[in-house]
């Protein structure tokens, strides 16, 4: 009798640690909820953790909210189909808002880099600096002969922005 | 050595009584014990003392000459008085000293190269530099290694200066052997840094002059594009010019429907994607968009200006602007005719012209002067603006070493802003581009002359009396042209407005100018009678 009991219990506290078991992975909604709250570097590793993560981190408009966060006025609604045909948030974001913002932030030591408020001016020289980007990469494309214009593959940074990837030497 | 061995004690007694902390007690004690010991010198002068002590050595192991003549021919002042006696020394090794002529205040500029990464040279030359502590120190410590560099530098500015005069004056002779020997003290100088790649050019553009090879530099138009083109990527000035041509074009735009941009050179277009985007963006939704680029014909056959114009096309298209492209050729500007732009009388145009004017005024006296008749018809076509970029210096005074001592100031510090950009092969390419200017201005007479640059007061007067009146950049201009020079990573460019115009310059000194302007009515021009 005493053995049986002994078998009865453990699957009793298997079946509770069942029901106690949370998978984050089970609730995209959520996951998604939170990942809209990341900042830039945040997001991008966690992009890194699985296949799922990675795909969710990829939709643009979790970057879309990243870009405007902090803005202190919402953009009017023009702006994002002519962010789209440049390239999407997620590449506004890396190659060029993030490199201007940090630029900026440091210039003007500011500590709390994340928490200030971007203004429209700022966010209309990234979009300017993102357009000559875009036209750059036109180009290198059609010098290397692409007529299948896989644009957003295009990973390697073009030149007229690299000096944004430099780091400032103070 | 005698010599050597009093150096090497007064060094290393500086160098522990600087290394203590004084107190006045401690102090007094040192100059005792140096007084007891013979030396008429105090202890506050050691540091200094001891500074030129390192450089005399520095001096003594690379000077080419037989140095044992010190030790017979020349009279030292007492040695007790260490100061004194190691400046005699010095003087030994300096060719007679050469007077800073009152009339080069910017010379500091060519020989102090950016403060940022760069070996700083010596103080006592500057005065507008605002040195931090750190910096002082950093310079204190590199003046003893680049002193030899720093006289060798100024002996090249002096020697260039010398070789253009004889030049001027037609004694080719003189200027030969003056090339040879500046050549020779190149090689003493560092080539990669400051003094050193302006002078190799300004020599080179010199001993071209003087075989009369001059006409044969300037490149192929791809070659010109691709240099242009890494000029671009290279430093500031170009894209302070584009995004600054922009704004004020973008706000003459406002309210209007049709309109239509007049490119005096394409080359890559690399302006016209901002643009295109603001415009896309603006308030009100994007008006219907011309383009006119006016470029030199390609040789082979390629249309670069076509291709240009389906680039930018495409890029219209994906922000869903209409847009239109005209490419017009012409190798000089004053054959283009206004029929060739097909302006249409209910669209707003604006002219753009960047780093182009300058090159129409090299025509000999005659009759019509290019730069009139250009000025006249754009003044017919009525523009809603007219955005002018300039180098900002005189390059096109009649005298030529007038002309020469301008351009060396004006791209020593051109070369020294180079300096800070990390990108290669972009540098490299960059410098190729200017070099190419210099050898212009130098070498080339006539109206193989183009890089005829005159600065912006030059520029008002012709402009007003043309018919047009300045428009003022505001001040989106010039938050935008100050944010766009943080991004880059050298601390030195700044942006200057002066009556509604604004400047781009190294350390305070303008090198670039952009202006807006507009065609006055035609009620008040009356006197006027184009064509």
């Amino acid at each position: 009798m005493v053995q049986s009991h002994q078998i009865i219990i453990p699957m009793q506290q298997q079946q509770k640690e069942k029901k106690l078991k949370f998978f984050i992975n089970d609730d995209i909604d959520i996951l998604i909820e939170i990942l809209k709250r990341l900042d830039g570097r945040s997001l991008c590793v966690a992009a890194c953790v699985c296949r799922l993560w990675r795909t969710l981190a990829r939709n643009d408009s979790l970057w879309e909210e990243l870009c405007f966060r902090h803005v202190s006025s919402p953009p009017p609604s023009s702006v994002r189909p002519v962010v789209l045909a440049l390239g999407g948030y997620k590449r506004l974001y890396m190659v060029c808002l993030q490199p201007v913002l940090s630029r900026l932030g440091l210039a003007e030591l500011n500590s709390h880099r994340v928490k200030r408020t971007w203004t429209r001016d700022e966010l209309q020289l990234s979009l300017s600096l993102f357009c000559v980007d875009y036209y750059e990469r036109l180009g290198a494309a059609a010098a290397a002969g692409d007529t299948d214009r896989s644009l957003g593959e295009c990973d390697a940074s073009t030149s007229s922005l690299m000096f944004l990837c430099k780091p400032v030497n103070v | 050595m005698v010599l050597y061995d009093s150096a090497t004690s007064g060094g290393s007694n500086s160098g522990s009584s600087s290394s203590c902390s004084g107190t006045k007690q401690h102090v007094a004690e040192i100059d005792g014990l140096l007084a007891g010991a013979g030396y008429k010198v105090r202890s506050s002068e050691l540091r200094q003392v001891a500074q030129r002590l390192e450089r005399l050595e520095t001096v003594m192991v690379n000077s080419p000459a037989d140095i044992s003549q010190l030790a017979s021919d020349t009279v030292h002042y007492n040695p007790s008085d260490l100061a004194s006696w190691v400046d005699s020394l010095l003087s030994e090794f300096n060719q007679p000293p050469l007077p800073l002529p009152s009339d080069l205040p910017d010379l500091p500029d060519i020989i102090a190269g950016p403060s940022v990464n760069h070996t700083a040279v010596g103080n006592y030359l500057t005065d507008n530099f605002t040195t931090t502590q750190q910096q002082q120190q950093q310079q204190q410590q590199m003046m003893i290694v680049t002193a030899m560099e720093e006289d060798s530098g100024i002996r090249l500015v002096h020697m260039l200066m010398t070789c253009a005069e004889s030049v001027q004056r037609g004694e080719m002779a003189v200027a030969g052997s003056l090339i040879e020997d500046m050549k020779g003290l190149l090689t003493r100088v560092n080539p990669s840094c400051g003094i050193g790649k302006v002078a190799g050019c300004f020599i080179d553009a010199l001993s071209f002059r003087i075989m009369g090879v001059g006409g044969s530099i300037c490149g192929s138009v791809s070659e010109n594009e691709i240099l242009y083109h890494h000029f671009y990527e290279a430093c500031p000035y170009l894209k302070f010019a584009h995004f600054t041509a922009n704004q004020a074009i973008l706000e003459a735009f406002d309210g209007h429907d049709c309109v239509h941009v007049v490119d005096f050179n394409l080359m890559h277009g690399l302006q016209w994607p901002a643009l295109i985007q603001a415009l896309a963006l603006r308030p009100g939704g994007p008006p219907l968009l011309r383009l006119t680029g006016i470029g030199p014909p390609s040789p082979d056959g390629r249309d670069s200006l076509r291709e240009i114009g389906l680039r930018l096309a495409e890029l219209a298209r994906s922000v869903n602007i209409r847009f239109t492209f005209r490419g017009v050729a012409a190798s000089r500007l004053e054959d283009v005719k206004p029929w060739m732009l097909q302006v249409s009388p209910k669209e707003a145009l604006a002219v753009n012209s960047i780093l182009q004017l300058h090159k129409l005024l090299g025509a000999d006296p005659a009759r019509n002067s290019p730069m009139e008749m250009v000025l006249g018809w754009i003044r017919n076509l009525n523009p809603k603006i007219m955005t002018v970029v300039e180098q900002e210096s005189n390059h096109n005074q009649p005298e030529f070493l007038d002309r020469f001592t301008t351009a060396l100031y004006y791209y020593s510090t051109m070369f020294d802003s180079l300096e800070a950009c990390p990108l290669q092969p972009e540098k490299a390419l960059a410098e190729i581009y200017l070099q190419r200017e210099i050898c212009n201005v130098v070498c080339c007479e006539g109206s193989a002359r183009v890089e005829r640059h005159e600065p912006l007061a030059k520029w008002r007067n012709r402009l007003a009396g043309a018919g047009f009146r300045p428009l003022h950049l505001g001040s989106n201009a010039f938050r935008q042209a100050s944010m766009l020079l943080t991004l880059f990573s050298a601390e030195g460019y700044s942006v200057e407005e002066t009556e509604g115009c604004l400047t781009l310059g190294w350390h305070s000194r303008p090198l670039i100018a952009a202006s807006a302007w507009h065609a006055v009515p035609d009620v008040m021009m009356s006197h006027q009678n184009s064509n």
